[in-house]
């Protein structure tokens, strides 16, 4: 290409600029100091407060305010106004017995020079537009495996990307190690045996039934032996106190009465030092080796006798299993959930797993749902299923499910249906449990039943091959014939291709590769067996594992159009491109805006989606903690997993219609499932999957700020955080971050232990200048946002209970009060409710948009934001505000930006 | 090498031997009179910090009558043998969920213009690029077996990084550190040459790769790819090792093999019992482990949410007990290491706890304080005062430590991080 020609091609959406900046900041103002620059007018407040000692006269410990640039632009003087805003940060400076500047000015002055430096070290770490040459992330590398070779790894392994903050698309963050080399070759030749493996068991079928009944001898045998057990124990325990309480053991046994602290069943199980009294053993009871006395006390009690009894005389045993709660240790008697062990020799694949399924007459709608995951231990829910079908007419739910060679252990093969929450965690199981036994005298009511349970696995022969295995063209089992030298090295020129994303190998290294198959056949390895160890070692090549654009001459150049489709496929898919794409000529924009439409269409741009709405939003946090079983029982596993997914769906579903990104802030509509459709008390699901509802004109739901597992981020699982809601808003809605949480403020610890209202508690920030120069911003929305409680559900009154000198709850001290939501934004306007809060937050679009444009811009071109990417945000509003932010207008202004089309 | 093998199969002693030929030829010859026993240095780092209010001996009580703090009690039996030191830093830490990120490198961020995270070598890779010469590892990497952001630790994998800032990986968990050090290799010597020789081709290979890739790259992205080159060069040097000890059976175990599944305070338990085993077998002698906060908590029954916890000031109760008993039972655990460490004997006789150096603390120190950070030294290795409490100048560098102990294990590197002086108050 020659040279300088790539600003010529690329100038199309240049013009006017200097326009669109000034319509900008004219439309959202200027949210943040953009520009590391301190207001010249806080000179006063040095003058005043710190220049006689850090001045012209004096240099204590060796440092002078006097001369700070107030225009940072190196790190020397970055240093220096970080040193600044440490020392009154942490009360330091000005020192205690010298006079204080008044508490307004110093939270003015903090909360500028706090974003001065937030600015500082954007404009410092700018990387001048820059685009590093990156490495795979952790998820494009198991997404690019599964384009090449059609199967899906587990990646947990290799070390977790990002961390500082950034996108894991960021290239400079993304290092490489010696370990990890030595990972990428394991984790490809894993790739390779389960490529293989779904290979050669492509056609194979297999299925499995099971049916419901099974479970009803187990129970009805166990009542049996229960009785049984319970009267020969009874018999056993009256032979022992008989012998008990012969006079000439008197002695002995009040020895024994002191030793077991006059427990009798303790007492019982020293039936040995009681002359005369018999081995438990003559009445059937039999530990194998451990104490015979301790299944004798267990089976006195028949523990869960009666619940085993209602089970059995329940109408439809005889033709299917009732899900209950835990009863027995499950290996005894299982009557919580049905496990599914899919055997062993059954090969990796695409299964289907159908229930036929019913909900009992009169069950409460809260106990209608069926989760199924796998390892009912461990109790991984991987999706959650309302019952509508009645006994006489059962439903049956099909769910695709895919095993892999990760599904090798009996821990992750073992599939389960269990009643949504009836036993999540033991502590949560049985306080369910107790409930009902103090309701009912026996437990858990018997709520949903099933008929019959299919496993099947469906053949792969429909399937394309994947293009891994097109190039590779070769036998893929050693019954055929070795390949000779010229094929082989023709295939593994097409495999490198083709891993390579189009680029061809250099023959020296093709080269290599045929003598490293030939050192694994002299070693003894079989033709396929040196195959899979030559091609892993592809997989682990840097053509394979960086995403290079060359640029020998340093120069600033428009991507070639083979470069151009693997960044679109990176940016929208996470994956490699694909044919079409690599085939399209992308230097027409209608081409373009075409493709562009394609692969957004496409189920894989869920890899692109997922991911950026994930670390866009932050919602990690959502996997930080529990939440508190006993304050929000309704919030369990299944609840938690749909609560996240309509987060997803939400932007999926805006995503599939461009619909606008407005709709984020505030909705007439919610995309959710039945799950969430019960929790938050909205009708209209018809499904089993996520859909659109309308929402009546008073719902607090719709858009972003409706959703549980939003608000669920905003607390601790217990307890709501105004803080963390209010800076989550100011960070993501509103395009005004907060600056991060700066190191060593003295903690405000006067109020620990008082009985206050979160507002009460919240006000001490405004006392101290060093807090309120952030929490006078934060806070207030926080309040606003304060009808949600720590599970997301709409709440009139909260409370709080202080602790007492032994950590317990003491409810004397506990105080209520009704939610008061109304406040007013720092410098904003005053709301009265969320109602109110919410159009405001709605009504600034334009903050929320900006801040979604420079999120795209990091994810798709790997690098951090800086100051000269203004424009092109300007472009992406302005193109997307002709069609009312339309979501898939920012993406199409960003794909045909210049910054997208060059290197 | 005949001979030496042969020496090698009749040699019942646990200690490994030296790497290289004439060296293991020397010691075989003066085995009559062991060598000295080499220095240690082990670094054991947890998240979250600790409760300031009851960690901290009283300032005012230094020297050795002090009064043990409460958050320190388990440690009782072992009061003239460690010293807390307060009131040093790492003054470029900005990061209040950043226990471990630069807790040994006390890296500036923000140094590298046009780059938005920075680190420098660590302390305990600048001693093992001395003390990792004679050793099967030259130092050994320990993570907890849970994931590093909920213990508060912050980015990195493993709590060491490498002479150019890069991290560096660490083992996951017991079982694998376990298997690492102790797993036998049996099988035949030739065919593990023949294993070599198959991995340099394989590193032959990808070089090949990144050379031709390396042909068409600009300045920045040639940076890019050098940790590619860097990486296979540092394999190249694990191979070589490797060569080096090929024959050289691993060392018996001097503990059973953990089970899986461990979590929190068990972990933790068995993890140290690795450590001394490690130093036991000389198979490293520089170790680093970052430890769990989170899975130990949840293990002892605590059910605040770790960063929650750092966070007591707010309310105190529940929140500020929670943060006590994580000290009390990290202190508990420390204690026993120590145990440990007194109770294992080297080759002359003398206590292991007296050739090791070991640092115990945080880069946080409570809620996002990043002063004063908490920092416990013990063992005899690196000739330090021992049962003091020392109170450092305020914003004294971490990194003065830190060069204290490398002097002392005699890695004389004339600074680190930030440091500006050995801490001489530090000096026995």
């Amino acid at each position: 290409m020659p040279k300088n020609k790539g600003s010529e091609t690329h100038s199309m959406p240049m013009h006017n600029r200097h326009l669109n900046v000034l319509l900008l900041w004219a439309l959202i103002g200027n949210l943040q100091a953009a520009e590391p620059v301190m207001n010249a007018k806080h000179r006063a407040l040095l003058k005043e407060h710190c220049v006689s000692c850090h001045g012209p006269e004096k240099q204590k410990g060796k440092f002078r305010v006097d001369d700070l640039q107030l225009t940072i632009t190196n790190v020397e003087t970055a240093e220096k106004w970080q040193k600044v805003l440490n020392a009154m940060n942490s009360g330091d400076m000005p020192p205690e017995d010298e006079k204080q500047p008044a508490s307004a000015a110093k939270a003015d002055f903090l909360d500028d020079l706090a974003n001065v430096m937030v600015a500082a070290r954007r404009t410092l770490g700018d990387q001048k537009g820059v685009i590093t040459m990156r490495r795979l992330n952790r998820r494009e590398y198991k997404n690019t495996l599964r384009e090449l070779l059609g199967v899906e790894i587990n990646v947990a392994e290799l070390p977790p990307d990002g961390g500082s903050g950034a996108f894991d698309t960021v290239g400079s963050n993304l290092f490489m190690s010696a370990n990890q080399i030595e990972q990428y070759q394991a984790l490809g030749r894993e790739a390779l045996e389960e490529a293989f493996a779904w290979q050669t068991a492509a056609s194979v079928t297999k299925k499995l039934h099971y049916e419901g009944e099974t479970t009803t001898p187990k129970v009805k045998d166990f009542v049996k032996y229960q009785i049984n057990a319970r009267e020969r124990a009874q018999k056993w325990v009256k032979a022992v106190d008989d012998a008990a309480a012969k006079p000439e053991n008197k002695e002995i046994v009040a020895k024994i009465q002191e030793e077991v602290k006059n427990n009798v069943s303790r007492l019982r199980r020293e039936w040995a030092r009681i002359p005369g009294a018999p081995n438990p053993r003559t009445f059937g009871f039999d530990k194998k080796g451990e104490n015979d006395a301790d299944l004798a006390n267990d089976s006195l009690g028949a523990g869960w006798l009666k619940y085993h009894e209602y089970y059995a005389q329940m109408p439809d045993v005889d033709r299917g299993a009732y899900l209950g709660t835990q009863t027995r240790h499950p290996a005894e008697l299982n009557v919580n959930y049905i496990e599914l062990l899919v055997p062993f020799d059954w090969p990796v694949g695409d299964y289907v797993v159908r229930v036929r399924a019913a909900v009992v007459k009169d069950a409460p709608a809260e106990r209608r749902f069926l989760d199924f995951g796998i390892h009912a231990r461990t109790g991984k829910v991987l999706n959650t299923y309302e019952i509508t079908g009645t006994i006489e007419q059962p439903q049956t739910i099909e769910i695709p499910l895919t095993l892999t060679r990760a599904n090798l252990s009996r821990d992750n093969r073992s599939l389960f249906f269990r009643e949504k929450g009836s036993w999540d965690t033991n502590e949560e199981g049985g306080r369910k449990r107790a409930e009902a036994v103090k309701r009912n005298g026996i437990g858990p009511e018997l709520a949903l039943w099933v008929d019959w349970i299919e496993v099947e696995r469906v053949p792969n022969a429909a399937k394309p091959v994947p293009p891994g295995f097109t190039a590779l063209k070769l036998p893929l089992d050693d019954k055929l014939p070795a390949p000779a030298a010229a094929e082989l090295r023709a295939a593994f020129e097409r495999f490198a291709t083709e891993a390579f994303r189009g680029t061809t190998p250099p023959p020296d290294y093709v080269d290599r590769l045929m003598s490293l198959y030939d050192v694994r056949r002299k070693a003894g390895d079989k033709p396929v067996a040196a195959l899979k160890e030559t091609l892993s070692v592809v997989l682990a090549s840097p053509m394979f594992l960086y995403l290079a654009e060359p640029s020998p001459d340093e120069k600033r150049r428009a991507l070639t159009s083979a470069e151009l489709a693997t960044r679109l496929s990176y940016f929208l898919w996470s994956a490699p491109p694909d044919a079409e794409l690599r085939k399209s000529d992308l230097s027409k924009p209608e081409v373009l805006a075409a493709q562009t439409n394609r692969l957004l269409d496409d189920p894989r741009s869920e890899g692109f989606l997922t991911a950026f709405v994930h670390q866009w939003l932050g919602l990690d946090r959502i996997d930080f903690f529990e939440v508190n079983r006993a304050l929000y029982p309704r919030f369990d596993s299944g609840t938690k997993v749909a609560a996240k997914g309509e987060i997803h769906e939400t932007i999926a579903h805006i995503m599939r219609h461009n619909s606008s990104l407005r709709d984020l802030l505030k909705a007439d509509y919610v995309v959710i499932n039945r799950v969430l459709a019960h929790y938050y008390g909205i009708e209209g699901v018809k499904g089993a999957g996520y859909e659109k509802v309308s929402l009546p004109k008073d719902s607090p739901r719709g858009g972003l700020l409706g959703m549980a597992a939003i608000h669920f981020m905003g607390g601790n699982g217990e307890r709501t955080s105004p803080v963390e809601r209010g800076a989550w808003v100011l960070r993501k809605l509103l395009h005004d971050p907060p600056p991060p949480a700066p190191a060593n403020v003295p903690a405000i610890t006067r109020l620990a232990g008082k009985v206050l209202t979160t507002h009460e508690r919240l006000l001490a920030h405004q006392e101290d200048p060093q807090c309120a120069s952030c929490h006078r911003k934060i806070d207030p929305i926080g309040f606003g946002l304060e009808n949600f409680d720590a599970a997301g559900q709409w709440r009139t009154e909260d409370s709080y209970t202080a602790i007492d000198a032994t950590g317990k709850p003491d409810p004397k001290s506990k105080k209520a009060w009704p939610i008061e939501a109304s406040a007013a934004l720092f410098q904003g306007p005053a709301f009265k409710d969320y109602f109110a809060l919410r159009d405001i937050i709605a009504s600034k679009s334009n903050a929320f948009a900006h801040s979604f444009s420079e999120a795209l811009i990091e994810f798709a071109l790997g690098r951090p934001i800086g100051f000269r990417d203004e424009p092109l945000i300007a472009d992406m509003l302005k193109q997307s505000s002709k069609k009312d932010l339309a979501i898939r207008e920012f993406i199409h202004a960003l794909v045909s930006s210049k910054e997208f089309h060059t290197k | 090498m005949k001979t030496r093998r042969h020496f090698l199969q009749s040699s019942t002693s646990l200690i490994a031997l030296p790497a290289l030929e004439s060296l293991g030829f020397r010691r075989f010859a003066s085995a009559a009179t062991p060598a000295a026993p080499p220095k240690r240095l082990v670094f054991l780092g947890f998240g979250w910090g600790i409760t300031t209010e009851t960690w901290f001996p009283d300032i005012k009580q230094t020297g050795k009558d002090y009064t043990l703090p409460e958050g320190l009690k388990p440690l009782a039996r072992h009061k003239a043998d460690f010293t807390v030191v307060q009131g040093l830093w790492n003054k470029y830490s900005n990061e209040g969920h950043w226990g471990s990120t630069m807790w040994l490198t006390g890296a500036n961020r923000f140094a590298e213009p046009g780059q938005t995270f920075h680190n420098s070598i660590s302390a305990d890779q600048v001693a093992a690029a001395k003390l990792g010469m004679e050793t099967r590892f030259a130092s050994l990497q320990l993570n907890g077996s849970e994931n590093a952001e909920a213990s508060g630790h912050g980015p990195g994998l493993s709590m060491a990084w490498d002479v150019s800032g890069k991290p560096i990986g660490g083992h996951k968990g017991p079982v694998e550190a376990f298997h690492r050090l102790f797993s036998k290799d049996t099988t035949p010597i030739e065919q593990q040459k023949a294993m070599l020789a198959q991995k340099r081709s394989v590193l032959d290979t990808v070089m090949e790769n990144a050379k031709a890739m390396q042909r068409g790259l600009g300045k920045n992205d040639r940076a890019k790819l050098d940790e590619y080159f860097q990486g296979i060069r540092d394999i190249e040097t694990r191979l070589a090792k490797d060569e080096q000890w090929i024959g050289v059976l691993q060392p018996k175990s001097p503990i059973p093999q953990p089970q899986e599944g461990l979590a929190g305070k068990e972990e933790i338990k068995i993890m140290y019992d690795i450590i001394v085993a490690a130093m036991q077998t000389d198979s490293t002698r520089v170790l680093t482990y970052r430890q769990p906060v989170s899975t130990l908590m949840t293990s002892i029954g605590i059910k605040v949410a770790p960063h929650d916890m750092s966070h007591y000031h707010s309310t105190m109760g529940e929140k500020y007990a929670a943060s006590q008993q994580r000290d009390l039972v990290q202190s508990e655990l420390l204690a026993g290491l120590l145990d440990k460490l007194k109770a294992t004997k080297e080759a002359d006789g003398s206590r292991l706890f007296d050739h090791v150096a070991l640092a115990y603390g945080s880069n946080i120190r409570t809620e996002h304080n990043l002063d004063n950070c908490p920092t416990l030294l013990t063992g005899g290795g690196a000739g330090i005062k021992l049962g003091h409490n020392i109170v450092a100048p305020k914003d004294t560098p971490l990194c003065n430590t830190w060069l204290t102990l490398l002097h002392g294990i005699g890695v004389n590197v004339e600074r680190h991080g930030d440091s500006s002086d050995v801490l001489k108050a530090l000096i026995a």
